[in-house]
């Protein structure tokens, strides 16, 4: 398992002594594992703070690091219950998470209570800079700039929580552009890295290799779709996609194309970076295939899908989109492979979102 | 909670929600309102918290019993699916 969040504990391990110990001067950052978070950052891995330190101290590190931190949890109860709020504040996996700390007690505390969290000394640390768990093979521009966006979506959530009025209406309010557009080549490599990550939002939970996607973009039978994000909090650069497979008929088909008419589309892959949530990615997405499809002569929108614990916000939306799946009389169980659909019809396409732009279909 | 009426469910339900989505409008919703669609505009990040909160309220797991989320209907119709199951 991939590591995306590194969380830190300060005294003697990210800084070079303990802060509140340290008089008017408070300790410089620790080198070695300042060299470390530097080199994490620029692949894309995301830091947190966990410490038993007044508040001001989180602002102390990001000033002494030259770092902005993901999130930061500063008090004196238990560092597992620490690790826990900032995994679900990010919305990360508990084993997408490396603990850092240089005391033994606390290190055996997390590693007890947070049992899929990787917990290494600062000593393990330095080395673990070469493990694969921190090795992304490939490191996109969107995974650069994660930890930015972490803390964007900080700010993002703030302003949210103050805003009187409707989800819509905040998305308004914050610029939010979301741009549909054609997956184009040099794509290809973000497209592999959503395929690997996103589990909330993906249909299949297969991971999908950078040729394989390379053919598909250039296949006349499938359309590869890339959606980004954007609003005056910071740019999210790619953030979801899907993969249509045409049935048969050629991209570009007029509703009277033999090959496409009475046909369906079919979705073989749909998938979103959690971070993007809530922002109305999504809806437009799926109100533009059904727009595309019907468009393109086609009957129906078909979406199949892996159910499984985690895509539960991925169902909510295709509920919400008018999608359904045939019901078995036992109920969904955890694996089931399952085929959403919704009929389509020129007369009753759904409208896409005002922050939304995308070509129409022809 | 297995005593309470769905009455009395949809009141708890319509605070949830206006929590969840920090929308205080949202505790005039009736019991008949769509919760998807416009009005309500029920999404992924909404409904996963309304979800959430009526497993560990109610101890009822709508989304690993209702493929398509149809107790999410309305206010009404997941107080039904939520009382059937926890009495």
């Amino acid at each position: 398992m991939m590591v995306k969040c590194v969380i830190w504990d300060l005294d003697n391990t990210l800084l070079s002594g303990v802060y509140l110990e340290s008089g008017t001067q408070p300790p410089a950052a620790d080198p070695a594992m300042l060299a470390v978070l530097r080199q994490l950052r620029a692949r894309g891995i995301i830091h947190a703070i966990a410490t038993r330190n007044p508040a001001e101290a989180a602002g102390y590190a990001a000033s002494v690091t030259g770092m902005e931190f993901a999130a930061a949890e500063c008090g004196w109860g238990r560092k597992s219950d620490a690790v826990r709020r900032i995994i679900t504040e990010l919305g990360l996996a508990a084993d997408a998470v490396a603990f850092v700390d240089d005391d033994l007690y606390e290190r055996a505390e997390v590693s007890l209570a947070v049992p899929e969290a990787l917990v290494l000394s600062p000593e393990d640390m330095a080395d673990a800079v070469g493990w694969p768990e921190f090795s992304p093979a490939t490191v996109t521009a969107e995974a650069r700039r994660r930890g930015e966006m972490y803390a964007e979506r900080r700010r993002r959530q703030e302003e949210a929580r103050a805003f009187a009025g409707s989800r819509d209406e905040f998305l308004r309010y914050c610029g939010t552009r979301v741009t549909i557009a054609p997956a184009r080549e040099e794509d290809a490599p973000r497209l592999h890295e959503l395929s690997v990550r996103t589990h909330q939002f993906n249909t299949t939970g297969e991971a999908v290799a950078e040729a394989a996607l390379r053919a598909l973009i250039a296949s006349p039978a499938h359309e590869v779709t890339a959606v980004r994000l954007s609003d005056r909090f910071g740019d999210d650069g790619l953030v979801g996609a899907s993969i249509v497979d045409l049935g048969g008929g050629a991209r570009g088909g007029r509703p009277t194309d033999a090959g496409t008419g009475g046909g369906e589309w079919t979705v073989t892959l749909l998938m979103m970076s959690c971070r993007a949530m809530g922002r109305g990615v999504i809806e437009a997405l799926l109100a533009w295939l059904a727009r595309s499809a019907a468009r393109g002569g086609a009957q129906a929108l078909a979406v199949p899908c892996l159910v499984t614990p985690l895509n539960v916000p991925l169902r909510l939306a295709l509920a919400a989109a008018g999608f359904r799946a045939p019901e078995t009389p036992e109920g969904p169980s955890a694996g089931d492979a399952v085929r959403y659909s919704r009929a389509l019809s020129l007369t009753t396409l759904p409208a896409l979102p005002g922050w939304a732009t995308a070509p129409e279909a022809p | 909670v297995s005593r309470a009426g769905t009455q009395e469910i949809v009141g708890e339900l319509r605070e949830i929600l206006a929590r969840a989505t920090g929308r205080e409008e949202l505790l005039g919703t009736s019991d008949e309102t769509p919760l998807f669609g416009a009005g309500v505009g029920l999404d992924s990040l909404s409904g996963v918290m309304l979800l959430r909160e009526v497993r560990r309220r109610y101890g009822v797991d709508v989304a690993a019993e209702d493929l398509n989320l149809d107790a999410l209907a309305s206010l009404g119709t997941l107080a039904a699916f939520i009382k059937d199951r926890s009495s």
